[in-house]
Protein backbone atom coordinates (compact mmCIF):
# COMPACT_ATOMS: atom_id res chain seq x y z
CA UNK A 1 0.00 0.00 0.00
CA UNK A 2 1.14 3.47 -0.86
CA UNK A 3 2.12 5.60 2.03
CA UNK A 4 1.53 9.62 2.42
CA UNK A 5 2.88 11.11 5.45
CA UNK A 6 1.85 15.09 6.47
CA UNK A 7 4.14 16.59 9.03
CA UNK A 8 1.90 19.31 10.32
CA UNK A 9 3.91 22.02 11.81
CA UNK A 10 1.53 25.50 11.12
CA UNK A 11 -0.69 26.64 13.15
CA UNK A 12 -3.06 28.43 11.13
CA UNK A 13 -6.41 27.62 9.68
CA UNK A 14 -5.41 27.84 6.16
CA UNK A 15 -2.61 25.78 6.35
CA UNK A 16 -4.22 23.08 8.48
CA UNK A 17 -7.24 23.10 5.80
CA UNK A 18 -4.68 21.53 3.51
CA UNK A 19 -4.14 19.24 6.18
CA UNK A 20 -7.38 17.50 6.16
CA UNK A 21 -7.86 17.95 2.45
CA UNK A 22 -5.18 15.73 1.64
CA UNK A 23 -4.98 13.24 4.69
CA UNK A 24 -8.54 12.87 4.01
CA UNK A 25 -8.05 12.50 0.18
CA UNK A 26 -5.10 10.51 0.49
CA UNK A 27 -7.11 8.17 2.74
CA UNK A 28 -9.77 8.20 0.05
CA UNK A 29 -7.46 6.66 -2.20
CA UNK A 30 -6.54 3.83 0.10
CA UNK A 31 -3.28 5.16 1.25
CA UNK A 32 -1.82 4.53 4.53
CA UNK A 33 -1.98 8.00 5.96
CA UNK A 34 -0.35 9.55 8.73
CA UNK A 35 -0.04 13.05 10.32
CA UNK A 36 2.57 14.04 12.32
CA UNK A 37 1.56 17.31 14.69
CA UNK A 38 4.49 19.63 15.73
CA UNK A 39 5.44 22.75 16.90
CA UNK A 40 2.22 25.14 16.18
CA UNK A 41 0.63 22.45 15.16
CA UNK A 42 -0.06 20.89 18.03
CA UNK A 43 -1.70 23.88 19.92
CA UNK A 44 -4.55 23.16 17.86
CA UNK A 45 -4.53 19.55 19.27
CA UNK A 46 -5.16 19.67 22.86
CA UNK A 47 -8.85 19.04 24.21
CA UNK A 48 -11.25 21.82 24.15
CA UNK A 49 -12.77 24.19 21.43
CA UNK A 50 -10.45 24.78 18.12
CA UNK A 51 -9.45 28.49 17.54
CA UNK A 52 -9.45 29.78 14.09
CA UNK A 53 -5.83 31.44 13.63
CA UNK A 54 -5.51 33.16 10.50
CA UNK A 55 -2.09 33.83 8.96
CA UNK A 56 -1.56 37.61 9.47
CA UNK A 57 -0.48 38.40 6.38
CA UNK A 58 -3.98 37.27 4.97
CA UNK A 59 -5.90 38.74 8.38
CA UNK A 60 -8.29 40.90 6.35
CA UNK A 61 -9.46 38.00 3.93
CA UNK A 62 -10.58 35.86 6.97
CA UNK A 63 -14.01 36.24 7.12
CA UNK A 64 -13.99 36.15 2.95
CA UNK A 65 -12.65 33.13 3.30
CA UNK A 66 -14.77 31.49 6.15
CA UNK A 67 -17.78 32.42 4.53
CA UNK A 68 -16.68 30.91 1.28
CA UNK A 69 -15.79 27.74 3.11
CA UNK A 70 -19.25 27.77 4.85
CA UNK A 71 -21.30 28.79 0.88
CA UNK A 72 -19.31 26.01 -0.53
CA UNK A 73 -19.72 23.30 2.45
CA UNK A 74 -16.40 22.58 2.90
CA UNK A 75 -15.26 20.84 5.94
CA UNK A 76 -13.32 22.41 8.94
CA UNK A 77 -10.20 20.72 9.15
CA UNK A 78 -11.18 18.89 12.35
CA UNK A 79 -13.72 17.28 10.73
CA UNK A 80 -11.87 15.94 7.44
CA UNK A 81 -9.43 14.29 9.94
CA UNK A 82 -12.21 12.84 11.47
CA UNK A 83 -13.32 11.55 8.06
CA UNK A 84 -9.49 10.28 7.46
CA UNK A 85 -9.32 8.33 10.61
CA UNK A 86 -12.36 6.95 10.09
CA UNK A 87 -10.95 5.16 6.98
CA UNK A 88 -8.05 4.18 8.77
CA UNK A 89 -5.87 7.39 8.80
CA UNK A 90 -3.40 8.07 12.07
CA UNK A 91 -2.12 10.89 14.35
CA UNK A 92 0.54 11.44 16.42
CA UNK A 93 1.89 14.39 18.73
CA UNK A 94 5.39 14.97 18.56
CA UNK A 95 6.66 14.15 22.30
CA UNK A 96 9.59 17.16 21.86
CA UNK A 97 6.85 20.01 20.68
CA UNK A 98 4.32 18.74 23.27
CA UNK A 99 6.89 18.96 25.89
CA UNK A 100 8.33 22.44 25.15
CA UNK A 101 4.69 23.95 25.22
CA UNK A 102 4.24 21.95 28.23
CA UNK A 103 1.42 19.50 26.79
CA UNK A 104 1.04 16.19 28.57
CA UNK A 105 -0.43 13.54 26.94
CA UNK A 106 -3.82 13.84 28.66
CA UNK A 107 -3.95 17.30 27.50
CA UNK A 108 -4.31 15.79 23.74
CA UNK A 109 -7.50 15.37 21.60
CA UNK A 110 -8.56 12.24 20.92
CA UNK A 111 -8.05 12.34 17.62
CA UNK A 112 -4.39 11.98 18.32
CA UNK A 113 -3.44 7.92 18.69
CA UNK A 114 -0.09 8.53 20.18
CA UNK A 115 2.60 11.02 21.53
CA UNK A 116 5.93 9.73 19.52
CA UNK A 117 9.25 10.66 18.43
CA UNK A 118 10.67 12.12 15.12
CA UNK A 119 12.39 8.55 14.35
CA UNK A 120 8.92 6.96 14.71
CA UNK A 121 7.71 8.96 12.19
CA UNK A 122 10.17 8.75 9.33
CA UNK A 123 10.54 4.91 10.16
CA UNK A 124 6.66 5.20 9.67
CA UNK A 125 7.15 7.14 6.59
CA UNK A 126 9.91 5.42 4.60
CA UNK A 127 9.47 4.88 1.18
CA UNK A 128 6.26 7.03 1.01
CA UNK A 129 5.28 10.71 -0.02
CA UNK A 130 6.29 13.50 2.90
CA UNK A 131 4.66 16.31 2.87
CA UNK A 132 5.29 19.62 5.17
CA UNK A 133 2.75 21.43 5.80
CA UNK B 1 -25.89 -4.77 -7.34
CA UNK B 2 -26.06 -0.86 -8.54
CA UNK B 3 -25.32 1.51 -5.62
CA UNK B 4 -26.21 5.18 -5.96
CA UNK B 5 -24.10 7.54 -4.07
CA UNK B 6 -25.05 11.08 -3.76
CA UNK B 7 -22.46 13.57 -2.88
CA UNK B 8 -24.06 16.54 -4.52
CA UNK B 9 -22.95 19.84 -2.85
CA UNK B 10 -20.10 18.06 -0.81
CA UNK B 11 -16.98 19.90 -1.81
CA UNK B 12 -13.39 18.20 -2.31
CA UNK B 13 -12.99 15.38 -0.97
CA UNK B 14 -16.08 15.26 0.05
CA UNK B 15 -17.28 12.90 -3.35
CA UNK B 16 -14.29 10.80 -3.45
CA UNK B 17 -14.64 9.82 0.56
CA UNK B 18 -18.04 8.74 -0.18
CA UNK B 19 -17.03 6.87 -3.04
CA UNK B 20 -14.40 5.09 -1.09
CA UNK B 21 -17.14 4.19 1.76
CA UNK B 22 -19.43 2.52 -0.89
CA UNK B 23 -16.15 1.07 -2.25
CA UNK B 24 -15.21 -0.57 1.40
CA UNK B 25 -19.00 -1.89 1.18
CA UNK B 26 -19.05 -3.48 -2.37
CA UNK B 27 -18.01 -6.55 -4.43
CA UNK B 28 -16.58 -7.34 -7.34
CA UNK B 29 -18.77 -6.64 -10.46
CA UNK B 30 -21.21 -4.35 -8.09
CA UNK B 31 -21.67 -0.68 -10.45
CA UNK B 32 -21.36 2.54 -8.32
CA UNK B 33 -23.58 5.37 -9.74
CA UNK B 34 -21.93 8.27 -7.80
CA UNK B 35 -23.20 12.28 -7.83
CA UNK B 36 -21.93 14.67 -7.54
CA UNK B 37 -21.06 18.87 -8.18
CA UNK B 38 -17.86 19.78 -7.40
CA UNK B 39 -15.66 20.23 -10.65
CA UNK B 40 -12.67 18.38 -9.14
CA UNK B 41 -14.83 15.07 -9.22
CA UNK B 42 -14.13 14.53 -12.79
CA UNK B 43 -10.49 14.42 -12.47
CA UNK B 44 -10.33 12.70 -8.57
CA UNK B 45 -12.84 9.97 -9.82
CA UNK B 46 -10.39 8.88 -12.53
CA UNK B 47 -7.15 9.15 -10.36
CA UNK B 48 -8.92 7.09 -7.58
CA UNK B 49 -9.77 4.65 -10.13
CA UNK B 50 -6.76 4.23 -11.62
CA UNK B 51 -4.79 3.87 -7.92
CA UNK B 52 -7.77 1.66 -6.75
CA UNK B 53 -8.09 -0.96 -10.38
CA UNK B 54 -11.78 -0.38 -10.89
CA UNK B 55 -13.32 1.46 -13.97
CA UNK B 56 -15.03 4.12 -15.19
CA UNK B 57 -17.36 3.21 -17.50
CA UNK B 58 -19.52 6.34 -18.06
CA UNK B 59 -19.23 9.90 -17.02
CA UNK B 60 -21.64 12.83 -17.89
CA UNK B 61 -22.54 16.07 -16.87
CA UNK B 62 -26.10 16.77 -16.59
CA UNK B 63 -27.32 20.50 -15.76
CA UNK B 64 -27.28 19.95 -12.58
CA UNK B 65 -24.76 17.41 -11.39
CA UNK B 66 -21.82 15.65 -12.92
CA UNK B 67 -22.46 11.52 -12.92
CA UNK B 68 -20.15 9.30 -13.08
CA UNK B 69 -20.30 5.28 -13.54
CA UNK B 70 -17.79 2.74 -11.74
CA UNK B 71 -17.63 -0.89 -12.06
CA UNK B 72 -15.86 -2.18 -9.03
CA UNK B 73 -13.03 -5.02 -10.70
CA UNK B 74 -10.45 -5.19 -7.53
CA UNK B 75 -11.38 -5.53 -3.77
Amino acid sequence: MSKLSIICFSGTIDKLTSVGVLAQAGAAMGMEVSVFVTFWGLMNFTKGEKKAIMPKEFEAYGPMMMEGMKREHVKSWYEMLKEAKEMGAKIYACSMAAGVMNIKKEDLDPIVDDMVGAATFLQEAEGGQILFI
Amino acid sequence: MEKLVDSRGSACPGPITDLSKAYRNSQVGDIIVLWATDQGVKADAQAWAKRTGNEILEMKEEPDKIVIKIRINKR
